[in-house]
């Protein structure tokens, strides 16, 4: 589903954001990205999303080269590519629902569309009751379901999450957890880029660990590994 | 499709009525602009349509000296006659000349003179209209020659007039349409701006960039359009209020191409001015 073949991304200041990375994520994969702040994990998923390009090597999803995707058909790209931020993401004047609605909306998904799969979709986060709700008025925890409601309603190939449990208290890391888990069952690549050692040990699914721009570490079945801060 | 539209327009009137101030600003200035351009533009239609007509019957008038001898007078008269730039010629004596006066001025002004105070004329009508210069500069220094006068002169006094003011409307215009696209071009920053989270999240999800772009082009074009038909009312009523002389009014045909003109400029600005604030601010 995903291939790195010799991915290098050095920023315009010089500091290299990524080195020489050689990988394949299966489809239907699990995959925990970590490392420390300023190792590459959100240039890596930014790299996924075709926000940027690559300085060497080429990235494949789902067998072609992004980097030959000519400008226009990146929405399209986009459109199998589900993500989920720390901060939600969240428009503020739009309702539970309109807020889903929207992602559907705007790559011109007929009305029809939007009015079977939104509510399925609520569903399935747990939070048909406060679909007419405003972003400010739910938890930050129902917050972050709004927004993997969002992400997974035009049912992506690939789910990217960006440190998703960053703003959130163990409990509800929880819930969004086993929520991304059971999208996962459903076939859908899922990477997620964290800090949060727990989560991982317990997990136990593949994870890659990146330190400075360099992949250290490939590991099935895998723990977070180091300590937070010390850096190796 | 249909999902789109109705995005698209939603979107545009919420864009507009969220910076209504703005929105009315520009809408004002297109509409004060191209009411000056629709004005040039009727004047300059006047006038050329007035020099036609003025042409059509032009008359040289040689004025002879009161003092001229009839040796002069005949000299004149024969020279005129074979001359080929004169289709043909009348003569006014005095009386004639006097009658003619009393006609064109009111009383106060004429009883101070009397027939034997004009001078005699030849009325004469050139062969070509546009000649009616060489005429006058032909007969101006012959002896006895007061001075000859063709409505030629005034004509072009006349469209050198019309033509400086016009210039005048234009670069007034002109100045005008730049501010008018600039304000535009701001309004849809601000709408930009207004929208950058929605923007964000719609890049995110995968909506194509003309998908983003179509409600601020749609924005500037509307705000033109208003513009542009206030002008529009503002011109037609100039053409209807304010009647010219027969020479001058024109027919509806001119009025609607003006009109025309005047809605095409403000789309166009509009567009043109939201095309450049998406360039430089909307980055998808």
């Amino acid at each position: 589903m995903i291939r790195f073949e010799n991915v290098g991304k050095t920023y315009p200041n010089g500091t290299p954001a990524l080195k020489d990375i050689n990988l394949d994520i299966e489809k239907g994969e699990f995959v925990f990205l970590v490392g420390a702040s300023g190792s590459g994990k959100t240039t890596f998923l930014r790299l996924l999303l075709r926000e940027e390009l690559p300085d060497s090597g080429r990235i494949l999803e789902a067998g072609r080269d992004i980097g030959e995707l000519p400008k226009w058909r990146v929405p399209y790209l986009r459109r199998n590519i589900g993500c989920v931020f720390q901060d939600f993401r969240l428009l503020p004047t739009k309702t539970v629902y309109e807020n889903v609605a929207f992602a559907l909306e705007v790559i011109g998904r007929p009305r029809s569309t939007v009015e079977s799969q939104v509510p399925q979709i609520l569903e399935l986060v747990g939070l048909s009751d406060k679909s007419n709700n405003l972003p400010s008025e739910l938890s930050s925890g129902e917050q972050q379901r709004v927004a993997v409601a969002r992400a997974f309603v035009n049912r992506p190939l690939i789910l990217l999450a960006d440190e998703p449990t960053g703003n959130l208290d163990p409990a509800n890391s929880e819930i969004i957890m086993s929520l991304l888990e059971r999208i996962n069952r459903t076939g859908t690549t899922v990477v997620m880029a964290t800090h949060d050692k727990a989560l991982v040990d317990r997990m136990r699914r593949r994870v890659i660990v990146l330190d400075k721009g360099e992949m250290v570490r490939d590991q099935v079945r895998g723990v977070y590994g180091f300590d937070e801060g010390a850096n190796r | 499709m249909r999902v789109y539209f109705r995005y698209a327009f939603r979107e545009t009137l919420s864009n507009l009525w969220r910076n209504r101030m703005m929105t009315l600003a520009a809408v004002l200035t297109v509409a004060v602009s191209l009411s000056l351009v629709g004005s040039a533009l009727l004047l300059k239609q006047s006038a050329a349509q007035a020099s036609v007509a003025w042409q059509t019957g032009t008359r040289v008038t040689v004025w002879m000296s009161p003092t001229a001898s009839q040796g002069e007078v005949d000299a004149v008269r024969t020279q005129l006659a074979n001359s080929p730039l004169v289709h043909r010629c009348v003569f006014f004596d005095q009386a004639r000349d006097y009658k003619e006066f009393l006609a064109s001025l009111p009383p106060s002004e004429t009883n101070v003179l009397t027939a034997a105070d004009m001078p005699t004329s030849f009325r004469c009508e050139p062969t070509i209209p546009a000649d009616a210069f060489i005429v006058e500069s032909t007969f101006k220094n012959q002896p006895g020659v007061y001075a000859v006068t063709a409505p030629e002169q005034q004509i072009r006094q006349m469209n050198h007039a019309i033509r400086i003011l016009q210039i005048v409307f234009l670069a007034l215009a002109g100045v005008l349409l730049m501010s008018a696209t600039v304000l535009i071009l701001n309004t849809i920053r601000m709408a930009i701006f207004a929208r950058r989270r929605e923007v964000s999240v719609m890049k995110l999800v995968g909506a194509t960039n003309w998908f983003i772009r179509i409600p601020f082009i749609t924005e500037g074009f509307i705000q033109g359009l208003l513009g542009s038909l206030v002008a529009a009312l503002a011109v037609t009523a100039l053409h209807t209020w304010y009647p010219l002389h027969n020479e001058f009014a024109l027919n509806n045909v001119a009025l609607l191409g003006t009109n025309a003109v005047v809605i095409g400029v403000g789309v166009l600005i509009g567009s043109v001015g939201s095309a450049i604030a998406i360039r430089r601010f909307l980055d998808v």
